[in-house]
């Protein structure tokens, strides 16, 4: 199913980049540049997603977001803001928004929350288990094999691996990780991802083939099953 | 004289000046006016009562009616005696003519008859046909023509006083606007002089720019009433420098800062584009810059957390805090990383403050990455929490290099690297403890940091606020 997302953003090279990363990763994108055609393109069209930018001409980001909630639409909003007060954020969330993501962030970032706020509107299966290639992941057991054999995982090992067989084929910030694995909010300064990383894939990865888990450079890490690349 | 804004206070003191004086000068001119005209009356009446007297005994002395000549006589006597112009007499009977009158006794009878029975020998003033007169009247017993009594009326014309009243007013009121013109330059002449102090205060806060915030007012040679303004001002200078300064070092530390990587991705693309390359090359520069942008970006998100925290932007939410329960949750985030490098971790103690979850956190996971990379290979990492009654204290020691004593004041700096050589690793950003302290800071705690030869402890206290 093909995901429809609207951007409304007035600065030139952000919107071209945006437009450009979401498209080649699969969306339909419109890009507008100011908040009246923005609340327009949001009432009039079908959206699954809307990403706004909060200082807009014509029409702020709040207003454009307060416009498309009073006409009933509820596809989830991001907002973008080069502003960071916590003021900023509660207002953006008192009127509806879904996330709020502050400049400068990574593209990978930005790609992982548009992925799960798109996935939150849809139904989760209730997988109990979880494949990529010949990995099998057994939620209840948790028990993973690869190839037949059993792999032994530490706790930390096992939802990090679950997360990248999750999310295959998505690339996952560092940031994206350490939230999701460890509820680790901060950046750390410390090559801790890495580590981890490195220590999953010598389990997961080392004695066999196809390699699965890939680094991204600058970006983050894959899974990846069918790797053509 | 300058006005600004609202009234000057040199303007001010020279109308309270004036006002004041002429309330004064105005009272002493009514008490002078007053007492000189009070004067005039008791001259008068002694002049008055004497023609009375003088009149009752020579009535006493006459039996015809003719005889009334000589009052006549006795009139002119006392008018060469006195000297006095225009004193009359006028003598009536119960009928209401008039036995006798001097010439100029030009006021009305009934006057006299009236004044005679309600205000015997009292002071009276008439008024007849524009001309005032100060009169007593009283009945004196006689013998003339077969009468009991007559009534007599004294007079003395008061236009020679008015006149004299009148003038001397006049001298009077000019005076007082003289006088208060007068003290009004006085005035303001003291005004300014009183406030040449305030003057050069404003000529030297005048001198102070930006440039020179270094600059302070000379408390004590001003004068007590405004040494305690100067002390304020100075003291709101010296805040204002800090702040200055602050925001001055800070605007340099990121320049400083951002200067490397700037050029380096300048550097590395303007080479890559100088001349066509492969798609992996390609690649691995953009690599390579993306790794250096994001680096730049958490530098930013960071410099901006630590210049809330620095103005006191930064306000914590307050939940209860399990310390053991946050340190373990740490510990398992850096357990790879210590594992890697050997390190044993252990906690002791436990201890709940209220505090914000996510700086908290925050702040520990700095000080715990700090430690697992300062750590010697193979060494122990502990962390103690200590539970007293009003403070939790967390220390985190680890064994290793130490830090040298010149360094430790300044580990808590921004981008402040005890090696500098390993300023352009790729690990951190140089902000980690600082912005540990901003954290602990703001929460109302200390931090401080302790090095004694291979063991490195930082401990931060936070009050408990439960």
């Amino acid at each position: 199913m093909i995901m429809k997302i609207l951007i409304v953003e007035d600065e030139p090279k952000t919107g071209d980049y945006l437009k450009q990363g979401l498209a080649e990763a699969g969306f339909v994108v419109d890009l507008v540049r100011d908040g009246n055609d923005g609340l327009h393109h949001g009432l009039t069209e079908a959206y699954d997603l809307a990403i706004l930018d909060v200082m807009l001409p014509g029409l702020d980001g709040w207003s454009v977001l307060a416009g498309i909630r009073r006409a009933g639409k509820d596809m989830p909003v991001l907002f973008l803001s080069a502003r960071d007060h916590v003021d900023d954020r509660v207002k953006g969330l008192e009127l509806g928004a879904d996330d709020y993501l502050v400049k400068p962030f990574a593209f990978s970032e930005l790609l992982a929350r548009v992925r799960t706020l798109l996935r939150r509107g849809g139904k989760i299966k209730a997988a109990e288990c979880l494949h990529a290639a010949d990995v099998e992941l057994d939620l209840m057991r948790r028990r993973v094999t690869r190839a037949g054999q059993r792999i032994d995982l530490t706790a930390k090992e096992f939802a990090l691996l679950e997360l990248l067989l999750r999310r295959q084929g998505e690339v996952l910030p560092r940031s994206l990780i350490a939230s999701q694995v460890w509820d680790m909010n901060f950046d750390s300064d410390t090559n801790v991802i890495e580590v981890a990383m490195r220590r999953l894939r010598a389990k997961l990865d080392d004695n066999f083939e196809p390699k699965l888990i890939r680094t991204v450079r600058g970006m983050g890490y894959v899974l990846e099953a069918s790797d053509c690349a | 004289m300058r006005l600004s804004g609202s009234t000057s206070i040199t303007l001010r003191l020279t109308l309270l000046f004036v006002i004041a004086s002429s309330a004064v000068l105005l009272a002493l001119g009514f008490v002078i006016a007053t007492a000189v005209e009070q004067h005039f009356v008791d001259l008068d009446m002694e002049v008055l009562t004497d023609r009375m007297d003088l009149t009752r005994h020579t009535l006493l002395t006459l039996q015809a009616p003719d005889d009334l000549k000589h009052i006549d006589e006795q009139s002119h006597q006392h008018h060469a005696m006195t000297g006095h112009q225009g004193l009359e007499l006028m003598l009536i009977d119960k009928n209401r003519s008039v036995l006798y009158a001097t010439p100029n006794a030009r006021f009305d009878p009934e006057l006299a008859l009236a004044g005679a029975a309600q205000r015997p020998r009292q002071p009276m003033l008439w008024t007849v046909g524009g001309q005032t007169w100060r009169a007593i009247a009283e009945e004196l017993p006689t013998r003339i023509g077969g009468r009991t009594s007559v009534i007599a009326a004294t007079a003395i014309d008061t236009a020679h006083h008015q006149e004299f009243m009148r003038s001397f007013l006049q001298t009077l009121w000019l005076f007082v606007l003289v006088a208060a013109l007068l003290t009004g330059l006085l005035g303001w002449a003291a005004a300014r002089r009183g406030l040449a102090p305030l003057r050069a205060m404003r000529e030297k806060a005048q001198g102070i720019t930006a440039q020179q915030l270094s600059h302070r007012l000379a408390v004590q040679s001003v004068p007590l009433e405004l040494a305690e303004l100067a002390q304020s001002l100075n003291d709101m200078l010296a805040r204002l420098e800090e702040a200055f300064r602050r925001l001055s070092d800070f605007s340099s530390d990121i320049a400083h800062e951002l200067r490397t990587p700037v050029s380096n991705l300048m550097t590395q693309t303007q080479v890559a584009l100088s001349r066509s390359r492969s798609a992996d090359e390609y690649r691995s520069i953009l690599e390579s810059n993306a790794e250096e942008f994001e680096r730049m970006a958490r530098m930013i998100s960071d410099m901006l957390l630590l210049a809330k925290a620095e103005n006191g932007l930064v306000v914590p939410t307050r939940e209860t805090v399990d310390l053991a329960a946050e340190v373990r949750a740490l510990f398992d985030f850096y357990d790879a990383l210590a594992d890697e490098r050997g390190l044993q971790l252990s906690l002791e103690g436990d201890g709940t403050i209220s505090a914000d979850r996510l700086m908290l956190r925050r702040a520990l996971g700095n000080l715990l990455s700090n430690a697992v990379r300062h750590a010697a290979p193979n060494s122990k990492l502990r962390v103690v929490i200590t539970s007293g009654p009003d403070a939790v204290s967390i220390a985190v020691e680890n064994t290793g290099d130490g830090i040298a004593p010149e360094n430790l004041a300044r580990i808590f700096d921004r981008f402040f690297r005890v090696d500098p050589s390993r300023q352009r690793s790729s690990e951190g950003t140089g902000l980690g403890l600082a912005i540990t302290r901003s954290i602990v800071l703001a929460h109302g705690g200390t931090i401080c940091a302790k090095s004694t030869g291979a063991l490195t402890t930082f401990t931060i206290e936070l009050p408990r606020l439960a």
